[in-house]
């Protein structure tokens, strides 16, 4: 993967060096994580954290912090689900159901029994969690395209079990009147207010995920996705690190799935179908496997792009599809893995070049 | 009235779907015996043939069985270019990014279709007439022993092109050891590239038998398409008789369980046959030359 | 060489810019009233909504070559949801943001109902909904949405008008899994009881996406043939209800079949064929444009827009395409009550004090407490004869 893009220099190459170096600013560089010091904050992360505080001001309109919210939810799914898929290497396309897990938590217990939605959320998560530990553990000793299979099947389960139960979720008519999320009193009633709570929740689940994957399963986790049967020789229990990775994933979508809830105030099990799912996957996919902040960035651009579309009108899914399949086609490690993949070779090639020269001399 | 009491009429329905979930489900086993890819745009084939059929029929006033070979040839035509454009270039790429691209062409074909051939549902006229036979108190479509029909023949031809011919047995050998058979002068991909027409013929060759039946839009096809994976999976992947054996016992379990549970959870019924196949025995019923391989 | 390129690239791309920022620029003199459309064009319930545009489309460019609102065209800033909560709910705000538009249609699919319903409240925008089918959403009577449809209540009385016309005394109702099929059918069972019928909602359901009934009419044919039932009830819409018919015959039952108003459209017979011949059920008066009576008031509306559709499109009108008619009508004579004060209050003001407006489904009428504009006497009994719509009436029961 990494070794084809870095056979050669091209002349062009020299035309990438500047938008590279911007883009570097902003874009994540996987292989080098590992070379420095990471526990130390950096100040890309600087730069990304005051962007994000200053953004909403900047911009004060109603519309960029409503996307910015979907934006931040979609990212802590993808974040979830890039732990599972982009570092223990397995897919899943019922990622939507644990999302639908949180969303009814959150419903039922505020808008039935009455609980604070601090509560809810907590709980949302816990419940997604445990479902998942109970879903994970049969059906994870499968790969690839089965485990793909199983977990689509869950979706469709559970979306068959939320429709069918009308005394506990209502049914296909849903849940009315979700309260807005409120923390001792403080309600997050405006676009703006929940932009900093979705963001908020983002960057603590973005600081705990980096933890994680700095620590001893964290390497697991990539140990895994890189070969199954060399990680479990040297001793790592590969089917606790894939159970591990699903319920943390798991867990992130339930977070999701109890904000997401709150800002739209309805619960629906229309909203939790495979298109959601697939949307999630190509998140991670475009922002790049195997790293952070590419999720991140697959939901900021996915959650634009498809808001930028809705004017095509009938056209819109077609231009979405086709886009899709284009970025998939140039970009088949994600967009940031590639323009970062670039830009270490050319400056390797610039180190190199210096020190062929010297030795000429 | 004991649920038992529906159980010949509910069998013999079964067995209807049975038979379509098989004609989609043999699809995807063509695909998969060349390539080991899941095509997730096959239901999309099936939405096609019948689409397409039904435009030529009543916009371009061909006559029936010539209005079905020109839009299977077309949807041949449009399986070559899936792979061309989408498959070819991802011919290294990982799972995931295989899933994602076929769901991407999915969307885009049932999309495209909804721009081209309009919105509205369609259907087919049945091949003799709409009256049913009535059997011993069980009623039949003519249309359905039409489709149990092409079933058979279609797993027959199957069975003759890849144990009879040599271009099946080198899409076979492509696929359970794709080394090898490039060693042998076995072009992968033209085998994938060949094995996606015949996969995109027999879609609309399904689509265009089930139609009369039942009906046809732009989005029916990614529901089938997965039911139709379900059973190729049930049965044995990678196995015709896998997919028809599987297609046939989705079907009727799928029909029967209404006699005893509600109807709602019918849709459940199939997946959660799925889950418990992929658990206890992922080979599926017949076992799978796949299974061992290391890519699943 | 490479410099000269890059200077023809760029001017290209200047001149591009340039010409697709000019174009848009309008001609009118006075600046366009306009109005926010947020629709399900794409995903699976584009085949209602692309009617929707259409009609909207040739109606709002009939009143801009009548000359407008006092002189102001109107103007549609159409945006897809594609189904979608997210994106139908970021549709609203993006609307709302932009301080010409007065009013937003849409969406069309109740899921998406009531959270952009809460966001117009919130916003204070109006927010006119086509098809407002959940009886939750229809029961939160908020201050900023208006229905244009027949509510599901009405249309389940003019039903059961029906059944007790033709002297049925047991009614099997066969629901979709889906909202408005499930409200229709608990109204139609109230309001039945409530007239001295028995009504049996079966337990076996349908989704919308179901392609074969066979299994769940095997498991009704006992109870119709045990209970004598007298007709069966789909409430149903889309293409189940033809799948259901056929089926039905099929399995060889016999007894009458009664339809909810969603199954006036030609599609669906073309669906049915054979199978849908006797067919009866309550819809709005576009199913039957030429059919109506001599000296209804909405009959030259009609068959006008039904000839202008046709020209056009070269389909006829139908009851969605007359929701959509009905919806711009209305936004016309409400701007116009607005008497060139044109805010976003002002417009739902005007709105909400509609009175004995006629259009292509009826007499709408709104108030304060009743945000529904049509009334039962608006629907007409149709039965499907030879392939083709055909009013029925009934003395007593118009």
């Amino acid at each position: 993967m990494v070794d084809t893009n870095q056979k050669e220099f091209r002349k062009r190459d020299l035309l990438y060096v500047v938008p590279l170096w911007l883009l570097s600013l902003i874009l994540p560089d996987p292989h080098l994580d590992h070379l420095r010091k990471e526990s130390r904050f950096r100040r890309r992360d600087l730069f990304y954290l005051g962007g994000l505080l200053l953004l909403p001001l900047m911009w004060p309109d109603t519309h960029l912090h409503h996307l910015m919210v979907l934006a931040g939810i979609n990212a802590i799914l993808a974040l979830g689900l890039s732990l599972f898929l982009g570092y223990a290497g397995q897919i899943s396309l019922g990622h939507a159901a644990f999302f639908g897990i949180g969303v009814y938590t959150t419903a039922i217990l505020t808008t039935r029994y009455g609980f604070p939605t601090f509560v809810a959320f907590w709980a949302s998560a816990l419940v997604s969690a445990a479902l998942a530990y109970l879903i994970g553990k049969p059906i994870l000793k499968l790969k690839g395209y089965f485990l793909a299979l199983a977990t689509l099947g869950f979706g469709e389960i559970f979306l068959v079990i939320v429709r069918e139960s009308h005394s506990l979720t209502g049914g296909v008519i849903g849940i009315f009147g979700i309260p807005w999320f409120s923390l001792a009193g403080f309600s997050f009633d405006t676009y703006l207010k929940q932009y900093y709570l979705t963001w908020g929740v983002l960057i603590g689940l973005l600081l705990f995920s980096k933890n994680l994957i700095r620590s001893k399963i964290g390497r697991a986790f990539l140990a895994v996705a890189t070969s199954e049967d060399a990680a479990s020789t040297v001793g790592i229990k590969v089917a606790q690190i894939k159970l591990g990775a699903f319920v943390i994933g798991a867990a992130f979508a339930g977070f999701a799935g109890s904000l997401f809830a709150c800002v739209m105030s309805t619960a629906n099990p229309e909203t939790f179908g495979l298109n959601l799912s697939v949307l999630i996957i190509m998140m991670v996919i475009l922002g790049g496997m195997g790293n952070l902040y590419g999720p991140i960035a697959g939901a900021i651009f996915l959650t634009w792009l498809v808001d930028i579309l809705g004017k095509y009108q009938e056209y819109s899914l077609p231009i979405y599809g086709l886009i899709l399949i284009l970025l998939l086609i140039s970009f088949p490690d994600g967009i940031g893995t590639r323009l970062n993949i670039r830009l270490i070779y050319l400056i390797s090639y610039f180190g190199r070049k210096k020190r062929r020269e010297k030795a000429e001399l | 009235m004991t649920p038992w009491a529906y159980i010949p009429q509910l069998f013999s329905a079964g067995i209807t779907i049975g038979a379509i979930y098989a004609l989609v489900g043999l699809g995807f086993v063509t695909i998969a015996r060349a390539s080991q890819i899941i095509n997730f745009a096959q239901g999309e084939f099936v939405m096609l043939g019948a689409m397409i059929t039904f435009f030529l029929l009543k916009g371009g006033g061909l006559p029936y069985p010539l209005a079905a070979l020109v839009a299977v040839i077309l949807v041949v035509i449009i399986g070559f270019l899936l792979h061309i454009t989408v498959l070819y270039p991802l011919r290294k790429a990982s799972i995931p990014i295989l899933l994602m691209a076929t769901l991407g062409a999915s969307i885009f074909i049932s999309n495209t279709t909804a721009l081209v051939f309009g919105t509205l549902p369609r259907t087919l006229p049945a091949f003799l007439g709409n009256q049913p036979l009535q059997i011993g108190g069980i009623f039949i479509v003519p249309q359905s022993l039409f489709v149990l029909g092409a079933t058979f023949l279609l797993l027959i031809s199957l069975y003759l092109l890849s144990h009879r011919t040599l271009l099946g047995k080198a899409m076979e050998a492509s696929s359970t050891d794709p080394l090898g058979a490039d060693l042998l002068g076995i072009s992968r991909n033209l085998m994938v590239f060949l094995a996606f027409g015949v996969s995109a013929g027999m879609g609309a060759i399904a689509g265009i038998f089930i139609t009369p039946i039942f009906y046809t839009s732009y989005h029916a096809g990614t529901l089938i398409g997965l039911k139709g994976f379900v059973a190729a999976v049930l049965g044995g992947w990678g196995k015709n008789s896998g997919a028809i054996l599987g297609g046939f016992v989705l079907g009727v379990v799928e029909s029967l369980s209404i006699a005893f549970i509600p109807s709602g959870y019918k849709d459940a019924v199939a997946f959660v046959i799925l889950l418990l196949i992929l658990y206890f025995r992922p080979k599926g019923i017949l076992g799978s030359p796949f299974i061992d391989s290391r890519r699943w | 060489m490479k410099g000269k390129k890059g200077m023809v690239l760029w001017i290209s791309f200047l001149i591009l810019i340039s010409i697709s920022w000019a174009t848009p620029a309008y001609l009118a003199e006075k600046s366009p009233y306009k109005i926010g459309v947020n629709l399900e064009l794409t995903g699976p319930w584009a085949e209602v909504t692309k009617t929707v545009k259409m009609a909207m489309v040739m109606e709002v460019e009939k009143i801009n070559a009548m000359g407008g609102v006092d002189g102001h065209p109107l103007e549609l800033v159409i945006e897809d949801n594609g189904f979608d909560l997210g994106r139908a709910a970021a549709n609203m705000t993006k609307f709302s943001r932009n301080k010409e538009i007065v009013a937003v249609v849409g969406p069309f699919e109740d899921n998406l109902q009531a959270t952009t319903r809460a966001i117009a409240e919130r916003e204070g925008i109006t927010d006119i909904i086509i098809c407002p089918s959940n009886p939750m959403v229809r029961s939160l009577n908020q201050r900023w949405s208006f229905n244009i449809a027949q509510s599901d209540i009405i249309v389940s009385q003019k039903l059961v008008d029906l059944c007790l016309a033709r002297g049925y005394k047991k009614i099997l109702v066969f629901p979709g899994n889906w909202p408005l099929a499930l409200s229709l059918a608990e109204y139609f069972k109230r309001f039945g009881e409530e007239k001295g019928m028995k009504v049996i909602i079966s337990k076996e359901t349908h989704k919308p996406t179901d392609i074969d009934m066979t299994p769940q009419l095997i498991k009704l044919k006992p109870i119709i043939e045990s209970e004598k039932v007298d007709a069966l009830y789909a409430s149903t819409g889309g293409p189940p209800g033809p799948i259901i018919c056929k089926n039905m015959r099929t399995l060889g039952i016999k007894i009458p079949i009664i339809g909810t108003h969603a199954f006036g459209f030609n599609f669906i017979i073309a669906l049915g064929g054979e199978a849908m011949e006797g067919v009866e059920f309550a819809a709005g008066k576009p199913v039957v444009p030429y059919q109506l009576d001599k000296d209804d008031p909405v009959r030259p509306i009609v068959i006008d827009f039904d000839k202008r559709m046709r020209a056009r499109y070269g389909v006829g009108a139908d009851q969605i395409a007359g929701h959509a008619h009905d919806t711009i009508w209305l936004i016309y004579d409400a701007l116009k009550r607005c008497q060139g004060k044109v805010t976003r209050a002002n417009f739902r003001d005007a709105l909400e004090n509609t009175k004995g407006l006629k259009s292509c489904h009826g007499i709408y009428n709104y108030s304060p407490t009743d945000h529904d504009g049509l009334t039962k006497r608006d629907l007409v009994f149709i039965r499907i004869e030879g392939g083709k719509f055909m009013r029925i009436k009934f003395p007593g029961f118009e």
